[in-house]
Order: C-alpha cells, then structure tokens, then sequence
C-alpha cells in the first residue's frame, strides 16, 4: 500500500442549502491540509450522477429526507455503483427506525441532527480508517487470488507435459506417473521411442516452483526431446540440453535429469546422470542394486561439461526404478524421511512382475509411510522392467 | 529453517539450521541476501545444523554463489553432514561450489 498521505474525497448529500457552506468553513483546516476534499448533491438522484461521473469519492455523508431519491433509497442504489464504497447516514435525533433501516441496507455509521461536528469527523475518520483496511484486505486477497492462479498454470503445465501412454513391447513394459506436491514442483518425466527401436526414457526435477520454473521445465523437456531425437549417445544428450540451458539462463535454475536409452532386443540400458537420483535395479532373485554412479551435474548449472555414460544389461525379470528425490525425501509424521532403504526393500524381496504395479507400489509405500503429513515435493516414479520371455 | 550470522571485518559465517525446503527457500535467500555485504570478501555457509536442503534450497546456493562471484568475492560451504554431502555430490554440486569439512578448515583455505 502507498503510505503516501492520501486525500480522501466525500460526498455530502442534503437538500439544505445550508449545509455546504457550514461544512466547507468547519472541516477548512482538513480541506486545506489536503486530508479532504468535499463533493455536495441535493438529492439520490443527483448523488448517484456524481458518484458515477467522479470514481475517486471514498465515502458518502447523506440526509434521509430528500426530494425525488431519498437517502435510504440511494443506500440501495451505492453498492452498484461501486460496492466499496462507505456510507453514512444523518438523522433526526432519536429517528430509530430510520436509523435501523439505514444500518440494515450497508449504511456503516449514522449521526444525528443538530450536526456534532467534532463527532462527525471522529466518524468521518472511523469510516475512512475502515475503508483502508478494507481496501487493504481486498488488494491482499487479489494477491493471493493471483497466486493460487499462476501456482495453477504452472500445475496444469506440468501435467500436460507428462506421458499418459507408454510404449509397450513383448520384451519389455514401462509405466510412470507423478503426484504434484500441494506447493507445485517442478519434476517431469518422459518416454520417447527413438528411430532405432531404442525407447528414450529421462526423469528430472527443476529447481524452483511457478511459473518460471514450470516454462523452465517446458523449455528443458523440449531441449531433450529434440537432442535425443538427434543424438544416440545419452552423454552427449545431457551435454547438449546443458549447454543450450546454461545460455539464456539468468534466473539460475537447474534441473537435475537422468537420461537413459534402452534397446529392447538387448536389455541393454545406456544412461547419463545430470546431478539425478541413482536409479535402483530389482533383480529377478529379490534383490537389489543402483546404477553405479556416472558423476554428472544437474543441467543449467555449467556450459560445456561432460556428462558420461555408462551402460548396463538387465536381466529378463530386472525392474528399473527411477524416482526423484519426493520418493526418498518423503516425511512422515516424526520427521524421518523415506530414505534408500525402504526404497530398495519396496517389493520386500519380491521380483516385480509388473511395470504399472511396481509403480503403484512404490506410491503406496510412499503414502503408507508418510500417512497425512504434506509433501513439500512432488513424488515421481518411473519404472521399466525387462519381461522374462 | 532459522539463520545466524557471525562476521569478522569482511568475512561472513552464517549457519543454517533445519530445513530448506521448497516452502522456505525463498526466505532463505533474503536471510543471506541481507546479512551479505557488498564488501564481503568471503563468505562461509556453515551447513552443521541444516538437516536437509531440497534443490529449491540448492538453487538459492548457487545464486549466492554467483552473486559473490560477480562482486569478487570467495564462497564455500562447510561441515555437511553425510546425507547433505551426498545431496551436494549426486547434483554435482561439490564440483562448482568448495565444500570444506569445519570452518577453520574453510577460513585456512581461504587465507592461502
């Protein structure tokens, strides 16, 4: 809000002649600071006219008795003009029913006739200073209205970049969803089949939340797909898309991504990590390993750094999850977070026999384990898994 | 997530404590941007206390860090629990931003 001193200006609304000039000489002190300024009408109708000619009067002092529009009648009629703005009504003293009816239709404060001008301007100011904070409260909620509207594009950004449809093949299946945090996050993943029968599979979480993490997040999506398009080798893919962010990239956002291709016919899984959560590998026995290490950095961060690859097989029956940091940094209710351990003892040393129920499953570990208490993360979980044929 | 501060002409040690989360990071970094002077030649982020940073709290890291850059000035970061070094190694962060284990260990680097 402006702390400048505001000047605030009144509409005073009475059939007596009288009135203007009494008012002008005792609010003169008020009127010369610059704290009021006075506007006069002699009737509803014309009161109506002025506060539809003049959008900057803060409040309204009218009469009840007045010819063609009384002062109850335009009570009414103010708030469709503009519903913020503040009344006062003048009585006959001891006018109770007058005074009800007045209060009834919005009037915020009445006074009485013989005009007490030091209690009216005590009113005047009351009304005022309530008018402030009302306006303050209101500007507040168009705050928060804008808020919640932008957390809500980034939501709908997010979810419309993710895959709804996976790949299927007689070799190998793959299901991935994500659950947003009630604050919007900023993971997405992603599947795409390559020219040659390779499936191209990332996972990443962007660094911020809102709208410009949600176009960072677009822009980073689109940077991927179109490398992985043109490059086979997921090192480079990383190395690429990293380059291409660090270059327009001044509100210093990254995104950590792990990129990986996989070949069908092979079971082999090729990938880079930029600065992403270790994929762990169910084995067909029961147990479990993660992907070593290729010492990545998340994207945006360097210009020209080198991302390594390192490759693996999977073993017909192998499950790969990969996961971001909502899985394992779940909290529950005494502060504890998932962690690697429940994440590798998820399948509680069963082989996985399906992608999508693999996947639920680790959600519902997730949501076992953290119960009511909020995530401040999104929860994302992608799974591919090597079909014993 | 609560931070203090302790300075030495123009050095800066803040030490976080709690967490840093998508939530608070934003108040995290106007908790180092106003204790950071422009003079500050070095500025030490003491991480003891911090049981957990999200990549949100990361971000507000490394733009400190590239804002210390620009004004000539040295960062790093120091006594990292093992979960909080780990964080820091998987995003390859331990590669753009020094990590030392104590802050006598840091300063020492520093006057070298």
């Amino acid at each position: 809000m402006d702390d400048s001193p505001q000047t605030y200006k009144i509409l005073v609304v009475d059939d007596e002649p009288d009135l203007e000039p009494l008012m002008l000489q005792r609010m003169r002190r008020d009127i010369r600071s610059g704290k009021y300024t006075f506007v006069f009408a002699h009737n509803g109708v014309e009161a109506l006219e002025k506060l539809n000619e003049d959008e900057d009067i803060d409040m309204v002092l009218s009469d009840i008795n007045m010819p063609q529009m009384d002062g109850l009648t335009l009570l009414q009629q103010i708030p469709e003009v503009d519903p913020n703005i503040r009344s006062v009504i003048i009585s006959a003293y001891g006018d109770m029913q007058n005074i009800r009816t007045a209060m009834n239709r919005g009037a915020f404060d009445f006074v009485t006739k013989p005009l007490d001008f030091d209690d009216l301007k005590v009113t005047i100011a009351r009304t005022l200073r309530h008018l402030v904070e009302w306006r303050e409260a209101l500007s507040s909620r168009d705050k928060l209205v804008a808020l919640q509207n932008e957390l809500d594009v980034a939501s709908k950004m997010q979810q419309s970049i993710l895959p709804t449809e996976f790949p299927q093949g007689e070799a190998f299946d793959l299901f991935g969803s994500m659950e947003p945090a009630r604050n919007v996050g900023g993971d997405f993943f992603d599947v795409l089949t390559l020219d040659n029968d390779h499936i191209g599979l990332a996972i990443a979480d962007v660094s911020d939340k809102g709208v410009p993490a949600a176009l960072f997040m677009m822009s980073s999506r689109t940077l991927l797909k179109g490398a992985a398009i043109g490059l086979d080798e997921p090192g480079k893919v990383l190395a690429e898309v990293n380059d291409l962010l660090n270059e327009d990239n001044e509100a210093e956002m990254f995104v950590t991504m792990l990129y990986a291709t996989y070949d069908p016919r092979t079971g082999t899984l090729t990938y880079a990590n930029g600065g992403h959560n270790t994929p762990v590998v169910f084995h067909a026995d029961g147990s479990s390993t993660e992907l070593p290490l290729t010492g990545g950095i998340a994207l945006g961060l360097l210009p020209d750094f080198e991302y390594e690859q390192n490759s693996i097989e999977l073993a017909p029956g192998d499950t790969v999850v990969f996961y971001t940091d909502g899985v394992t940094e779940a909290m529950n209710s005494v502060e504890e977070e998932f962690g690697m351990e429940r994440l590798h003892g998820v399948f509680n040393g069963e082989s996985p026999e399906d992608a999508q129920q693999a996947n639920q499953e680790v959600f519902e570990a997730v949501h076992t384990f953290a119960g009511d208490t909020p995530q401040s993360d999104d929860v994302t979980c992608l799974t591919l898994r090597r079909r014993e044929v | 997530m609560e931070i203090t501060t302790e300075r030495n002409g123009e050095t800066l040690i803040a030490k976080a404590e709690g967490r840093v989360d998508g939530a608070n990071a934003r108040d995290f970094q106007n908790a180092l941007e106003t204790e950071i002077d422009e003079k500050d030649r070095l500025v030490l982020l003491d991480l003891e206390q911090l049981t957990y940073i999200s990549s949100a709290g990361l971000r507000v890291i490394l733009l400190i860090a590239k804002a210390l850059r620009r004004q000539g000035a040295s960062f790093a970061v120091c006594s990292l629990s093992d979960t909080l070094g780990e964080v820091f190694e998987v995003s390859g962060f331990d590669k753009i931003i020094p990590i030392h284990s104590s802050p006598s260990d840091a300063l020492a680097a520093f006057s070298n």
